[in-house]
This record gives structure tokens, C-alpha cells and sequence, in this order.
């Protein structure tokens, strides 16, 4: 579907020329976003986020895990991400691909830079630790699942509830309170097509786009960039696409209260 | 809306010959989600396209043969339009509206009169919903030609062109909406109502 | 673990009676780039199921010249569970399922419409229960229908198993576990034929008889709901999104 998508392409560049959107929105707008919490109560915590129609449920697991040899006073975090051939006509079954783990890095890179979650709190003993599985289905695809997989994700761990540990052995009926966490780390996703910029792409917007630009913050922090695609950015784009992640963050970060 | 027909559904109580149906032990039985009419017709809601030689397609060439081009409309397998039957030299991309000659037993198309379309934006829409999209003798698209001055091509296997001359952001929400609201009665007046005042503002 | 009592003063641990489902919610279309698409609520059991196609056959050796191919994928979430994370890709299990599925749809579908294709249904549990394939194989039937390929029958399925020594209806997990017997059934309504059959544990011939009577009574039941389901999606306006 290549040749779709070169049409794709230009139909985008004629109308961006103008200054507008397929779908009527402004430059810097996210289409609607929706946030169900918990929808999945078998797993400690979990999130469906709607972004247009893009769909993604994030489940978060415990499970007791041996330590990494570098860290061995911590817990482990693991981020997984499957796009579900569900979701979209254009992914196929098997083992994943390099989109779903390039999308469960950045997801990965955001939570575990932004140190929002206390891993050495996890420390069991020499031999165990807590560690904690977080796992992204894209569902339904139209774009965009960095900064969806990103909030269901942070919503997800905000709706985990701690497993209570007793001899090194996981009680899954008994609770041990919330999973504490520190900040809400939230993306934010560009498109560039010629000089453009777009937040939140649709999946025609990527088809036509150059490159794109994902930035995670924290209120203080920028915690996660991944630049991916062709297109080049200049530093000037690149700090002002900065400024729009924090003001953005602002709102998105409202969604998950 | 007991006349929206899911499959299985016994029809007719009585073996009719009739599209999207089978008859079993001297009854009929509907194949597909469709609605049941009152001359005892079923029309699809929903699913593929099922060609058939005569339908006016859109579609845009995939690959370039030796004698022809063939031609992705939405079927699992592209369409063959021999470079004898139509006068322009077709590029890789170029989106074309075309007539299906043959249809074979294997599901093999060939399409004829096949008119090259320059400068306009392809939109995919539920090949079920473009009888609306047409309307009754075209009723429904030369309203929205008139009122956004694009030209536009509804193809029956689920593809449109629409002009980039003309309103043509205003006339593929049009097309959306219809796609979205097929099935609920008084189309022609909401369509007409959206289009006045869109034209408005 | 022990085996707890499964049936006391005549109902189940869950309150039901002997021959009463679980509460079962079922929604159509609600996925927006799968041609079709269902989310089935049946007890705890939470699936999804997306259809594409009918659609080019890739791998070409594996085409028909006489009709669409029809290949189903039953796929777990790792954390679907109560238990510990489950790890990602097919299992023996899956592999099985996916298999036996497949061919329940090959039965109902006039593949012969579209031959050298091949129709997708992809079923994810994403939170699992007791009793995933069954409601696995009756949300992939409204999937079906709901991306418009004809069948003869819009199939579903339910489960009879055997607890504390008496037939019960749609195991909950604690009746699978510890029950003494598991039958899960896919039948199209329409003329009853029995199109997916699998048993485990010790049951008797008259057993396997009144089982089976009691998956055509429910199965009326199940029927009604996908219908009802699939006549909902032309009352709504709005674009297609799953309510968890």
C-alpha cells in the first residue's frame, strides 16, 4: 500500500499548505482524548486510553523477578508493547516488530527516567526482588500510539494497587496499598511535514509526515526524546516543540487526576 | 428496527431466489447483516465489495505490465486495465474511474473506458454505503457537486474522488457523514441542512 | 490448593443455579480500522475480536482456487490474569485454540464467494476467567457478521462441565479447576449442528446427552444477545469505541 500512501502524502502537503487539518483541528491540538481506569481488575492495575480513534489498553503486572547483577538493590521494571494485528490492517502476527519495541522503549525510557516509580523500594532480598510488567495493546490504530501508550500507560501505574509480599511469595488477594509513584511523566508527539508541525498525528498524518519528534516531561523535567523518521529538525524547531511539551503536558496531565 | 436481518436469519418461509440468501430444507435464510424490504429484497449494511462487470469503479494504478496496468480497487486482488482501453499513459499513482468489463469464476477483473482523474483527493468509504452516497439517479452526489463546486467520483468499490477545486474539505465531511449515518432515515434533508449551513459560516 | 465444595444447598459458588450463564454483555463494532469487530463480557472474561478480509493471501501457497481461507488467532494479554504475568507469543494452548477455532468459521462461512483469499479473525483475551474459548468463538461470530461476511449461521458457544456430581452450565473458574468434568460446545442455532467439541474429565454417555440438551437451551439465549448486538451498531451515530 505504498502507492496509497505516497496519495496520502500529497493530499497532506496541499492541505497543510493552507494552514489546516483533515479533521478540522488547530496545529497544536489533540483530537479527544477518553481515560477508562481499571478496566482490567485481574491485573494489579490498567488503562484504556482512546486518542480519536486510536485505542490502547495498558495492563500492569507483579511478579517476584531476581535482580539485574548491576542493580541488585532494585526492582525490575519491564515495558512490553504488541501491536495487536487487530488494531490496524498494516500490522501482521508474529514476533514483534521494531515499532512495538522502539514503542515500548520510549514508553520505558520515560517512566524509568523520571524515576516516578521508587524501584528500590522493591527490594526483597539478595535473590528477589518486586518486579513490575507493563504492558501496552494497541487495540485500534490511527496514530499516534506513543503519547496514547504514554497515558494509558501513567494512568495505568496511577490505578496499581501493591501486592502484599509475605516469605518472598507474592499474596495477590491481599493488598499492600498503592503503588506510590513520584511525578506524571507525559508525551508528547510532533509530525513534520515540509515546515509544519503537528501534534498528535492521525495515522494519514504520519503517512505523510517527514519525520517525527516525541518528548516526555515531568513538570520540571524533559525525561524522554525519540526523533524518528527521515525528516531533519533544526534546534530552534526542536526547543520550541520543548516549550509546547511542557505547556501540553499541563493539560494532559489534568486528564489523569 | 426488527427489518435489520443478522445471518441465519430465516427470510421467507418458503424457497425465494433472492440476493445475499440460501435456501435450506425449503426456507430461506439471510448470509449477511442487511435490511429486509418490503418487496422481499435484502440490501447489505455492511461488507465487501462484490463486483460485478458494469459497476463504474475508482482505483489507482498499483502496477505498470507489459500490455496494461494493474489497477487497486479495494479487491483482494488488483484489477487489469489493458493499455488498449484507455487513451491516456497511466504513471504509477494515478487515481483513474473506470467500468468493469469481466468479471471471471476466480474473482479476475478487467476494467474498460478508464478515465485518468488529475488533482483531487481519494477517500475510502464502506462499499455498502455508496448507493447513499450516490442517491436515487445520482440525487445525492449532484448535491454535494452543486453545493461545493468540486467534482466527485463514487466509486462503487468504495473509493472517492474528490476535486481539489471547489470546497473540498466541506465535501468529504459530507461524504463521512453520509458513510456514518447510512442507515438512519431522512438522509437527504440532514445532508442538505449539514451542507446549508457549513455553507454559512 | 484443596478442592472447595463447588455446589452448597444446591447452588454454585456464584449463586446460580444449574442451568444459568453468567452475565454476559455483548457489543458490536467497536473497533474502527478492523472490518469488523466485538467485545464480549461473560463473567470476568473480557475478549475482543477483530475480522479483516476477505483479504490478499499472503503466504501464495497457502491460497485456495476454491475458496477464502480462513485463519483465526486466539492470543492472550500477559496480564489477563489473577495469577503472575503471562509471557507473550503463541503457546501450545493458543496454538490449539487458534486451530479448532478456525475451523468452527470454516463451517458457516461461503468461503467459495472469495477464493484465493483468506479472512482473519484475531481474538484477544484480555482479562480471562474460565471459559475464554467459548466467548472467544461467540464475540469472533459477531465480528464476522459485523464485517460482512456471509455465513450461513452466526455461531456461539457455552460450556457444560461437571461439579460436585452435577451438570453445570458455562463453568466458572473454580467448576473448571475443580470441577470433574469440562465440555465446551460452538453451535450454529439455527439447526443446532455441533461445530466445535472438546471434553475433558470423566462424564457419562447419558451426561454427555443431557450436556449437550442444555448447551441447545442456552445457546437460544446467546443467539438473541449477538443479534441484539448487531442491530444496536445501526441505532448509534457516534464512532465506534470499546466501554470496558
Amino acid at each position: 500500500m505504498e502507492i496509497l500512501d505516497e496519495l496520502s502524502r500529497d493530499a497532506l502537503r496541499r492541505l497543510i499548505a493552507t494552514g489546516r487539518r483533515a479533521d478540522g483541528r488547530d496545529m497544536y491540538s489533540y483530537r479527544d482524548i477518553g481515560i477508562q481506569k481499571n478496566p482490567v481488575p485481574n491485573a494489579e492495575g490498567s488503562a484504556l486510553v482512546s486518542l480519536g480513534k486510536t485505542q490502547i489498553l495498558v495492563g500492569v503486572k507483579f511478579d517476584i523477578a531476581k535482580p539485574f547483577a548491576d542493580k541488585p538493590d532494585e526492582g525490575v521494571l519491564s515495558t512490553g508493547a504488541e501491536l495487536v494485528p487487530l488494531a490496524s490492517g498494516t500490522f501482521e502476527t508474529g514476533p514483534p516488530r521494531e515499532e512495538a519495541i522502539e514503542l515500548a522503549r520510549v514508553v520505558d525510557r520515560g517512566i524509568r527516567s523520571s524515576n516516578t516509580i521508587d524501584l528500590k523500594s522493591f527490594y526483597i532480598d539478595k535473590e528477589k526482588v518486586l518486579g513490575i510488567y507493563v504492558d501496552i495493546w494497541v487495540l485500534d490504530f490511527d496514530g499516534n500510539f506513543f503519547d496514547a501508550a504514554g497515558l494509558a500507560a501513567m494512568a495505568a501505574l496511577k490505578s496499581a494497587r501493591m501486592p502484599k509480599v509475605e516469605d518472598g511469595k507474592i499474596i495477590r488477594s491481599e493488598s499492600a496499598g498503592k503503588l506510590k509513584l513520584t511525578s506524571d511523566v507525559v508525551t508528547c508527539t510532533f509530525a513534520k511535514a515540509d515546515t509544519s508541525f503537528l501534534l498528535d498525528p492521525s495515522f494519514d498524518e504520519e503517512k505523510g509526515m517527514d519525520g517525527r519528534i516525541t518528548i516526555a516531561t515531568t513538570p520540571e523535567h524533559v525525561c524522554a526524546i525519540q526523533k524518528g523518521g527521515w525528516g531533519a529538525f533544526t534546534q530552534k524547531d526542536i526547543m520550541s516543540l520543548v516549550d509546547i511539551s511542557f505547556a501540553k503536558g499541563k493539560e494532559l496531565r489534568s486528564l489523569l487526576q | 428496527m426488527s427489518n435489520i436481518i443478522v445471518p441465519g436469519q430465516m427470510v421467507a418461509d418458503k424457497p425465494l431466489k433472492m440476493g445475499y440468501a440460501y435456501v435450506e430444507n425449503g426456507k430461506t435464510y439471510a448470509t449477511v447483516m442487511s435490511l429486509l424490504t418490503d418487496d422481499h429484497k435484502l440490501i447489505p449494511l455492511c461488507g465487501p465489495y462484490e463486483p460485478l462487470a458494469g459497476d463504474g469503479i475508482v482505483g489507482f494504478v498499483s502496477e505498470i505490465k507489459f500490455s496494461g496496468y494493474s489497477i487497486n480497487i479495494r479487491t483482494p486482488a488488483a484489477a487489469y486495465l489493458s493499455s488498449r482501453d484507455c487513451r491516456d499513459k497511466l504513471a504509477l499513482g494515478d487515481v483513474l474511474a473506470a467500468t468493469i468489463r469481466l468479471v471471471d469464476e476466480v474473482k479476475s477483473l478487467e476494467l474498460e473506458d478508464a478515465k485518468i482523474l488529475r488533482d483531487g483527493t481519494l477517500v475510502q468509504i464502506g462499499p455498502a454505503k455508496i448507493p447513499r452516497v450516490i442517491g436515487k439517479k445520482n440525487s445525492m452526489i449532484n448535491i454535494i457537486k452543486e453545493k461545493t463546486g468540486c467534482e466527485i467520483y463514487a466509486g462503487r468499490n468504495g473509493y472517492a474522488w474528490v476535486s481539489s477545486q471547489g470546497n473540498s474539505d466541506l465535501a468529504i465531511r459530507t461524504l463521512r457523514k453520509i458513510e456514518h449515518e447510512a442507515h438512519i432515515s431522512g438522509l437527504t434533508n440532514r445532508v442538505s441542512d449539514f451542507l446549508a449551513s457549513a455553507g454559512k459560516q | 490448593m484443596e478442592k472447595p465444595q463447588l455446589i452448597i444447598d444446591g447452588k454454585r459458588l456464584d449463586g446460580r443455579e444449574m442451568e444459568d450463564l453468567r452475565p454476559v454483555k455483548i457489543t458490536a463494532h467497536v473497533l474502527n480500522d478492523a472490518n469488523g469487530s466485538a467485545y464480549v463480557e461473560w463473567g470476568k472474561n473480557k475478549i475482543l475480536a477483530g475480522v479483516y478480509g476477505p483479504r490478499e493471501c499472503i503466504p501464495r501457497h497457502d491460497q485456495s482456487l476454491i475458496r477464502a481461507v480462513v485463519r483465526a488467532r486466539y492470543n492472550m494479554a500477559p496480564f489477563c490474569s489473577l495469577e503472575e504475568h503471562g509471557r507473550s507469543g503463541p503457546s501450545r494452548r493458543s496454538v490449539e485454540l487458534s486451530k479448532v477455532i478456525s475451523e468452527v468459521f470454516e463451517n458457516v462461512i461461503i468461503s467459495e464467494a472469495y477464493p484465493k483469499t483468506q479472512i482473519q479473525i484475531f481474538i484477544e483475551v484480555l482479562q480471562s476467567d474460565g471459559g475464554t474459548r467459548c466467548a472467544a468463538v461467540t464475540a469472533a461470530a459477531v465480528a464476522l457478521a459485523d464485517a460482512g461476511i456471509p455465513m450461513r449461521d452466526l455461531v456461539c458457544a457455552v460450556a457444560v462441565g461437571k461439579a460436585d456430581g452435577q451438570l453445570v452450565l458455562d463453568c466458572s473458574k473454580e467448576e473448571d479447576n475443580y470441577g470433574e468434568s469440562d465440555m465446551p460446545v460452538a453451535i450454529a442455532p439455527r439447526n443446532g449442528e455441533i461445530l466445535l467439541f472438546q471434553m475433558d474429565g470423566l462424564l457419562t454417555r447419558d451426561e454427555i446427552d443431557t450436556g449437550l440438551t442444555m448447551v441447545q437451551r442456552a445457546a437460544e439465549k446467546i443467539s438473541a444477545m449477538q443479534a441484539a448486538a448487531l442491530q444496536q451498531v445501526y441505532e448509534r451515530k457516534t464512532a465506534p469505541k470499546l466501554e470496558m
